[in-house]
């Protein structure tokens, strides 16, 4: 039984796929091409489930996007297709126009569960990264402070995680994945294990940090606030098999403000719409 | 030194305390003459006199020799062939079947084989206790390393970590937990096994002196081989656990 997976069954497409084209979309400026993914998942006996079924989508650069649906629809897989932590059983997906074969450090996770290293401190968190890219410990430590004064962690540099609160464990986890500078943040519904105050404040400080990086954000959530909140395009999804409902754009002015947007009509109309598409969903497989 | 963890020491002493005070009243009301079970005075007295005694200093060093030697190897191969098999399918289908039919043994039925094997000297000693310390270390290190968070090396690889260096940057130290816990019950096991050893065939060692006291009837002696060996269990096992609590000060505790 292998538990822990430190390989991966990569499979390099060098080869363009003749005779299917990727969406048409202007390829210059796509971040991430999702092109027909499936993954199909083997459960017990010989039965398999559709996950992901044909997901055809296309990132531009710079983008926030937001990833919305029911629980088992498939929108955290399609995340970690992305990360290159699941390889599709079928289609490609490809980063800057190159087939995804690995995790690497264009693409930067950030998860629900944080995921920081026990073993290390706040400041040893941050610097992993960034040693791991080769950069000299003096440099490293100095980029890792300046990383966690940004996030709002300083005088913070010695603890440890697990003297932390949830919302600074997040914080610390974004710093980690933003110091080795991904061109993409991959972020699985990361704020959901906190408490509704630490969320909002998280969210706000996550859309400053986006508006001076402008970073390819794509972003898994159960919250369609949150999702029309923070993003440029939500892609609604369904499961059974999972597959793209639909994709909103979210036309609201930025920098946004979350308490002029709670008082804005087309704000709200968005949250109903959406809310309404995922419940039709919903009624399907109750 | 906090209040609690003074009530904690004095907790900790008073049954040790009440022990010896039940073992010297044995002896003080008739219950067990004095030839036969020696009070506990004269043990600590005749432990004491001993320190000055090179044979006795020699025994217990051919002892921790053993114990050390034994132990270290045990470690060594165990978080190796633990970590291993928990991250190569290929490795842990040879592995599993060897530990399930050799972990039931009771190690000391192979000692007989390997005295003739490795003759008087440490040799079969330390194997033996290699033999008996390996299997709780190496288990407890396969359970900590196939339970390591996935998402923990997730982080690792897309920082850029490689795939070979994760098995020492990642998966190691987040199985350290679990590899200590295995230490520690390796330890304690090490502690019997190399005592036994020496009391069934041996030249020297605290085992050895108490087979030989209690050969001559010297009671005095015979106890203080006993005494001896629970104090250095107790001396690694404070030393271990000052170990534990640096090298797990970043992992809540369990």
């Amino acid at each position: 039984m292998q538990v822990v997976s430190l390989r991966s069954d990569a499979h390099t497409d060098a080869e363009p796929v003749s005779g299917r084209k990727s969406s048409g979309v202007d390829s210059a400026a796509a971040m991430i091409e999702i092109d027909h993914v499936s993954q199909r998942f083997q459960t017990s006996g010989k039965q398999s489930h559709l996950a992901l079924s044909d997901i055809n989508l296309t990132i531009e650069d710079g983008a926030f996007v937001s990833i919305l649906g029911p629980s088992g629809c498939g929108k955290s897989t399609l995340l970690y297709i992305v990360g290159g932590f699941v390889q599709p059983t079928d289609g490609v997906a490809k980063v800057k126009g190159k087939a995804i074969t690995g995790p690497g450090p264009d693409r930067g996770p950030v998860f629900q569960e944080f995921a920081l290293f026990p073993w290390k401190n706040v400041l040893g968190n941050v610097m992993y990264g960034l040693r791991q890219q080769g950069v000299k410990r003096a440099e490293a430590e100095a980029r890792g402070r300046k990383l966690l004064e940004m996030v709002g962690l300083k005088g913070y540099e010695n603890f440890y995680p697990k003297e932390l609160s949830g919302g600074m464990k997040q914080r610390v986890a974004i710093a980690r994945t933003l110091a080795y500078d991904p061109a993409v943040l991959l972020m699985d519904e990361p704020f959901g294990a906190l408490d509704a105050h630490t969320r909002t404040r998280l969210q706000n400080d996550l859309l400053d940090i986006w508006d001076r990086q402008r970073k390819t954000v794509l972003f898994v959530t159960h919250s369609v606030e949150e999702a029309v909140y923070l993003s440029d395009k939500v892609i609604v999804m369904s499961r059974s098999p999972g597959s793209i409902k639909q994709i909103v754009d979210i036309d609201l002015p930025r920098p946004r403000k979350r308490a002029d947007l709670l008082l804005d009509a087309r704000f709200q109309k968005y949250i109903v719409d959406i809310e309404k598409m995922i419940d039709d969903g919903g009624k399907d497989h109750l | 030194m906090t209040q609690t963890r003074i009530n904690s020491v004095l907790l900790g002493i008073t049954p040790i305390v009440l022990f010896i005070a039940l073992w010297q009243s044995l002896i003080s009301f008739g219950f067990a003459p004095t030839s036969l079970l020696p009070p506990p005075g004269a043990v600590f007295g005749k432990l004491a006199k001993d320190f000055f005694n090179g044979d006795f200093l020699h025994d217990i060093a051919a002892t921790l020799i053993r114990l050390f030697a034994g132990f270290g190897i045990a470690v060594v191969v165990g978080v190796f062939i633990g970590l291993a098999a928990a991250v190569s399918p290929a490795i842990n289908a040879v592995v599993k079947p060897l530990v399930r039919v050799l972990a039931p043994i009771p190690k000391i039925a192979l000692y007989p084989a390997l005295l003739l094997i490795l003759g008087f000297d440490h040799a079969s000693k330390i194997t033996l206790v290699t033999a008996d310390a390996l299997f709780p270390i190496l288990l407890s290190t396969y359970y900590g390393a196939s339970m390591v968070e996935q998402k923990l090396i997730w982080s690792a690889m897309a920082a850029g970590t490689p795939r070979w260096q994760i098995l020492f940057k990642v998966v190691l130290p987040a199985a350290m937990p679990s590899i200590l816990t295995g230490c520690r019950i390796g330890l304690v096991i090490s502690c019997i096994v190399v005592f036994l050893a020496e009391m069934i065939t041996s030249t020297d060692g605290l085992g050895h002196m108490l087979v030989q006291a209690a050969r001559t009837f010297q009671t005095v002696d015979m106890f203080v081989p006993l005494i001896m060996i629970s104090m250095l269990g107790l001396i690694l096992n404070s030393l271990l656990h000052w170990l534990r609590s640096y090298l797990l000060r970043g992992f809540p505790e369990v």
